[in-house]
């Protein structure tokens, strides 16, 4: 349930985030009189240990804050701004009237409106690195139009639509300009709740009292993942939280799934809970059963939806759920922090918030028909961007744990790398692969011999160089497409080339692709007459599974750096296929 | 008497029940302003189960007057 504005209020007078480890500068714009946002985001950031400071800009000042290059807004110096403009100020006279004047003039407005909309984004671009989300705009239920309205020549609504789909057009290639689907946010909560006439009439407020911790919820969503505080992981029991009652007890054909009005409720919740997976959300289980009860209703079924081939972990066992987590967590090397747990047992709820406070533990009522609406809420699974291998990660981790299970059941290491039917793909750096280059080096920390941080403007420099190859491998095995996971960078000169940056994402390190890859690189330089490759290791805190790399493979220390000389032969593993785009 | 309306005015304007009586008004609490006063006008509301109107949220310029207008809406403050 959410609080109270007041409450938030009060609260905000009190909370202390002097310690907080987490800093975050926002900026307020809007169109009317926005009071309470601030003070709500500040109370929800600090129950997340991030210490939020605002910038509220005056009454309806938000052309001149962005407009000027000296504005208080731009001496704050934001992190993120949330710019809320109203569609009554926006369209003015037109609001009330739009039928005053003729369909091609409707049009010229919502043009021009457009125009100055896109503005405002390039200067505030111009002027600020902070990121910016932008309001589209509620479209009002009623229209003087009435029952013709939708008949009308480009009418009232239309207008608003085509601003709506303008402004969306001008951000899609904006990297740091987000829009806020406020349109969406009222028809949620409806119009007649959102905007009360006496509170416009009093004060010009436009969104009510109630629903502004509401509006900072959904704002909050922009902050969580700017703060890498977003979940990745999705960790649920069995017995009445996938299912209706005990499958030990009532048996395979007793639970509770499809047929029923609660065994409905549980289909839908994990009908959603696929499209998160669909969207990279890797989901696990942690459940007290005997595994083949359990694993005979995932298996068998008819009315499951989530099958094993979407989990990454099964923990179906009777150890202690705390322990069951933080092995879940290890198995899949992600951070406790990333993980949203589901259990409708409000003992095991009290005793995950109690031993492992850094997962988030959903307070699920007994209704499961509620299970759905509260997934839904949840505004912890939002990104800021997207690349191809963040929608497959649900489906890599559960490959992840087929792999694993092959390597236990196989004679020996060789025979398992075998079985795997592994394949190299190496690609050149296009405007396909290069945001996952960036993305790479931004974020691997393991396998990475110079751990060298690149943003995608750097990355694309590199690949127009003509001294310099920007290379990429996307990897395939017989369980699937583990995506883009490797990615290096070489410097060439004549008689010899450095490698710059050589790393491997952890999912796919041991299964000799780092030689594949860099025999591949050794034999393109020896093709083209270069007498040496140099490579550096440079040592962080995280990075020690690389360490070994370079000499394992041959190359022999001269001075501070690692050198392969290319008269001698350049071994590849032949457990593998190597392909080249 | 009125201990219901005077923990909602404490509770929204932060201060003390001692320091609030009938002539307690934007002058006398600091932080009475605009803003504030919808607050409580919302807080009447939902605890009470009253919906004030304009005129009446615009006519209040003490606690005496917000007495007032929740006697005109039924509301018994002597429990």
């Amino acid at each position: 349930m959410e609080r109270k504005l007041s409450e938030y209020i009060s609260l905000s007078q009190t909370i202390d985030v002097s310690k907080s480890s987490k800093k975050i500068k926002v900026g307020i714009l809007s169109s009317f009189t926005i009071n309470g946002l601030s003070e709500t985001l500040t109370v929800k950031c600090s129950e997340l240990d991030i210490q939020c400071k605002t910038y509220v800009a005056g009454y309806n000042q938000y052309n001149q804050e962005i407009l000027d290059s000296k504005s208080k807004l731009y001496s704050f110096s934001p992190d993120i701004t949330f710019l809320i403009i109203d569609i009554r100020t926006l369209l003015n006279k037109i609001f009330h009237h739009p039928y005053s004047i003729s369909s091609s003039e409707r049009k010229k407005i919502v043009n021009e409106k457009i125009s100055e909309l896109g503005n405002l984004i390039l200067q505030f671009k111009k002027n600020c690195s902070s990121k910016l989300i932008i309001s589209n705009f509620s479209l009002p239920s009623y229209s003087p139009g009435g029952l013709i309205e939708t008949k009308s020549e480009f009418g009232f609504h239309d207008m608003i639509n085509e601003i709506n789909q303008g402004l969306s057009k001008i951000i899609k290639d904006e990297s740091s300009v987000y829009v806020y689907n406020f349109n969406q946010f009222v028809s949620k909560f409806g119009e007649k709740n959102i905007f009360d006439y006496r509170q416009f009439f009093i004060g010009d407020i436009k969104i009510a009292f109630d629903y502004i911790p509401y509006l900072a919820n959904d704002l909050m969503g922009y902050v969580k993942p700017m703060l890498g505080l977003n979940k990745k992981c999705i960790v649920l029991d069995l017995d009445n939280t996938l299912w209706g009652g005990i499958v030990g007890e009532d048996e395979f054909d007793g639970i509770e799934l499809g047929q029923s009005s609660n065994g409905k409720a549980f289909v839908e919740f994990q009908k959603h809970l696929l499209s998160l997976w669909q969207q990279g959300i890797i989901l696990a289980i942690n459940s007290k059963n005997n595994f083949e009860d359990a694993i005979k209703v995932i298996k068998e079924h008819p009315d499951m939806i989530l099958r094993e081939e979407h989990f990454a972990s099964l923990q179906i066992n009777w150890n202690d759920k705390a322990q069951n987590l933080k092995a879940i967590s290890e198995e899949l090397n992600i951070g406790l922090g990333s993980i949203v747990y589901f259990d409708d047992d409000p003992v095991n709820q009290e005793r995950i918030k109690q031993e492992i406070p850094e997962v988030l533990t959903v307070e699920l009522p007994k209704d499961p028909s509620q299970y759905t609406d509260i997934l839904m809420s949840l505004n912890d699974f939002n990104v800021l961007q997207k690349t191809d291998e963040d929608l497959k990660r649900g489906k890599m981790y559960s490959q992840q744990r087929q792999r694993s299970e092959l390597e236990q059941s196989a004679k020996s290491i060789d025979d398992f790398l075998k079985q795997l039917n592994i394949k190299v793909k190496i690609k050149k750096a296009d405007k396909f692969t290069i945001p996952r280059i960036s993305q790479l080096t931004l974020k691997t920390n393991q396998f990475n011999l110079t751990t060298k941080r690149y943003q995608e403007e750097d990355i694309n420099k590199f690949s127009s160089d003509n001294n310099m190859i920007v290379g990429c491998a996307q990897i395939e095995d017989k369980f699937g497409d583990s995506g883009i996971t490797n990615a290096f960078i070489i410097e060439k000169n004549d008689k010899e080339w450095k490698i710059d940056t050589f790393l491997l994402s952890c999912r796919v390190i041991g299964r000799g692709i780092e030689d594949a890859i860099i025999s591949y690189i050794l034999k393109e330089a020896k093709n083209q007459g270069v007498e040496k490759i140099r490579a550096d290791f440079i040592p962080t805190k995280k990075n020690n599974p690389a360490e070994s790399f370079l000499p394992n493979y041959g190359f022999k220390k001269e001075n501070e750096y690692w050198v392969y000389d290319l008269k001698d032969s350049i071994k590849t593993p032949s457990h593998l296929l190597l392909e080249v785009e | 008497m009125s201990k219901k309306l005077y923990d909602i005015i404490s509770k929204v304007f932060s201060i003390q029940i001692s320091e609030i009586n009938d002539e307690s008004s934007p002058e006398t609490i600091e932080s009475w302003d605009s803003f504030n006063g919808l607050i409580l006008v919302d807080e009447l509301e939902n605890s009470f189960n009253i919906k004030f109107s304009i005129s009446e949220i615009i006519d209040v310029k003490n606690v005496k007057d917000i007495k007032r207008h929740l006697k005109n809406h039924g509301v018994d403050l002597n429990d």
